[in-house]
């Protein structure tokens, strides 16, 4: 069977999964990172991966007539992805479907192999469960009284929402990325409904119950009504967008953004998030250097607010940094047992390829049985703000802890 | 300011503003309203709910997305909610859909959260004229929410 797999923009970490493909005998797979410049020629099935911009129309139509059946693979191409963060600054990231009504779609950040195979086969798609039937915390869903940016990481029995502290399994499918086997909460990037930002944020905002919502005296209705002015409610969610619609932002239904553009992607998507936040943002986006994007990112603000690293910290670290030099290897000679073999490696580290277990200070769960995880244990740290620059990564924070600027000058 | 001093171009581009009213003490005010042949601006139109604490943002979008100029809940006073507190709860939620405009740039007065008392129409008027007057801010210094669709 013919496969083609298309890169259109951004990260390249779906393509590169699709490299497992290349050990299966059933498949030709002819992997063009240049859509643009790509001969027409026919094929039984087409991978869309990357996110996609108004402007690629044209490309996909010429991909649409051409092949038997379409596919996009992972949240870039199916909702835009966390690419997508930039339409609120004015930038048209669009979903797949708005260009091929009938493409199929695979969420998922990383987008699951094993899903993108059966969908070539044109198997029936699996039916997961939801992630919250297969988590091992246990919720009550009690009103919180406080939401939590960062949590410490002693209680691994009790749901993160009921410590206050977001996470999106509500509206998640199972997935193998699984974030909360190492205590980061899920983000949803493998949603089980359609719009599950907005009823996530239905959900949370219901949560919050016992948080008090300001109220002010309206003169022409001579009652209450709900206030203007910041109050608790706002001030512990200080960025609701990124949160909320870190994928699905094109199809979340709301209105695309109007605040200024910077004229880089990277700094959109960035401007606006949380610095506890910048670790998942640049382990989503990176790409094949999403490992040293992210090192460098928490190293700078290491460095800048002197927190201590542990010698199995930099041990860690230093080993991840040796396997993104490897797995740029694998990807150049596209082997996809070199390329599995090195992932599975990056997987027990990093846990997952969005590198979930790395933060600020360590790392959130224990990485081999011989360790003592107290070594290494990440902690709560506080928000300081400044500018903070490191060779070729500088940030602004606010003092809530807000990504003011950003520029990155190597991906 | 009052609704009269709302200017016609303004007032022309208030075509529907939905408005969602709890079965108790907001649908009671605005039919004391009605049977005291109040006034109020043609664009609000009323949907009957249970309770405000069934409005959330997949509703308020739907509307929005739908057509609508704006969007108001109007439900008991505080503390006085026919069920348990499920004005209170709207509003969280209200508020936080409002930060979400502001995030991305629009006014967060396309979305608001009213309280009424049944057996005063005043209120629910007083509530609409609100309504409109701060839309009409919103439209003049930057346009409907459709502009940005």
């Amino acid at each position: 069977m013919d496969v083609k797999i298309f890169q259109f923009h951004g990260c390249n970490k779906c393509f590169n999964e699709t490299i497992l493909l290349n050990g299966e005998s059933e498949y030709k797979v002819e992997f063009i990172e240049d859509p643009k410049n790509w001969k027409e020629t026919k094929t039984d099935v087409s991978v869309i991966t990357g996110y996609l911009l108004l402007e690629d129309r044209e490309v996909l139509d010429k991909i649409k007539s051409n092949s038997g059946k379409i596919i996009g693979y992972g949240n870039c191409a199916t909702t835009g992805g966390v690419f997508a963060l930039a339409n609120q600054r004015g930038y048209d990231i669009s979903p797949l479907n708005k260009f091929i009504v009938d493409a199929q779609k695979i969420n998922g950040c990383l987008g699951e192999v094993e899903e993108l195979k059966s969908a070539i086969n044109y198997e029936e798609p699996s039916k997961l469960k939801n992630l919250c039937l297969v988590c091992g915390r246990k919720t009550t869903c009690d009103y919180l009284d406080e939401v939590k940016r960062q949590i410490e990481l002693d209680d691994d029995t009790t749901c993160f929402n009921d410590l206050g502290y977001l996470c999106s399994g509500f509206i998640a499918k199972e997935c193998k990325e699984r974030c909360i086997d190492y205590n980061a909460p899920c983000r949803g990037c493998k949603s089980s409904l359609e719009r599950p930002g907005i009823r996530m944020l239905g959900m949370f905002g219901t949560l919050m119950g016992n948080i008090e919502v300001a109220t002010e005296h309206s003169e022409l209705g001579a009652t209450d009504k709900l206030a203007d002015q910041d109050d608790d409610v706002t001030d512990s969610l200080p960025d609701v967008l990124g949160n909320f619609f870190r994928f699905t932002l094109p199809t979340s239904g709301l209105p695309r953004g109007r605040i200024p553009s910077s004229g880089n992607i990277l700094n959109d998507v960035f401007a606006g998030r949380l610095i506890e936040e910048l670790p998942l943002i640049s382990g989503l986006l990176g790409g094949d250097h999403s490992i040293s994007l992210t090192l460098k990112i928490i190293e700078t603000y290491e460095k800048a607010n002197q927190i201590e690293l542990s010698e199995p910290t930099k041990k860690y670290r230093q080993e991840l940094l040796e396997l993104e030099n490897q797995l740029q290897e694998a990807i150049k000679s596209k082997d996809p047992e070199q390329y599995k073999k090195i992932t599975d490696e990056i997987r027990k580290i990093g846990g997952n390829m969005n590198l979930s277990n790395v933060f600020f200070g360590g790392f959130r769960t224990q990485i081999d049985d011989n360790d003592n995880f107290e070594d290494y244990k990440t902690h709560v740290f506080d928000v300081v703000e400044g500018t903070y620059k490191n060779g070729s990564v500088e940030f602004k924070i606010d003092p809530i802890g807000i990504v003011k600027e950003i520029i990155i000058k190597e991906v | 300011m009052s609704c009269e001093n709302i200017e016609p171009e303004v007032l022309e581009k208030m075509e529907n503003i939905v408005v969602f009213m709890c079965n108790e003490c907001g649908q009671g005010s605005a039919n004391t309203a009605g049977v005291a042949r109040m006034a109020y601006n043609p664009a609000i139109r009323i949907v009957r709910v249970q309770c405000t604490g069934q409005i959330g943002p997949i509703q308020i979008m739907d509307a929005l997305s739908n057509g609508a100029d704006a969007v108001a809940c109007v439900g008991c006073c505080l503390g006085a909610c026919h069920f348990f507190n499920g004005n209170v709860l709207s509003m969280h939620r209200i508020k936080l859909l409002k930060k979400v405009f502001k995030e991305l740039g629009y006014s967060d007065q396309f979305v608001n959260q009213y309280t009424s008392r049944a057996a005063e129409g005043e209120t629910a008027v007083g509530d609409f004229e609100d309504i409109v007057i701060r839309l009409a801010t919103a439209i003049r210094e930057e346009g409907t929410i459709k502009d940005g669709c």
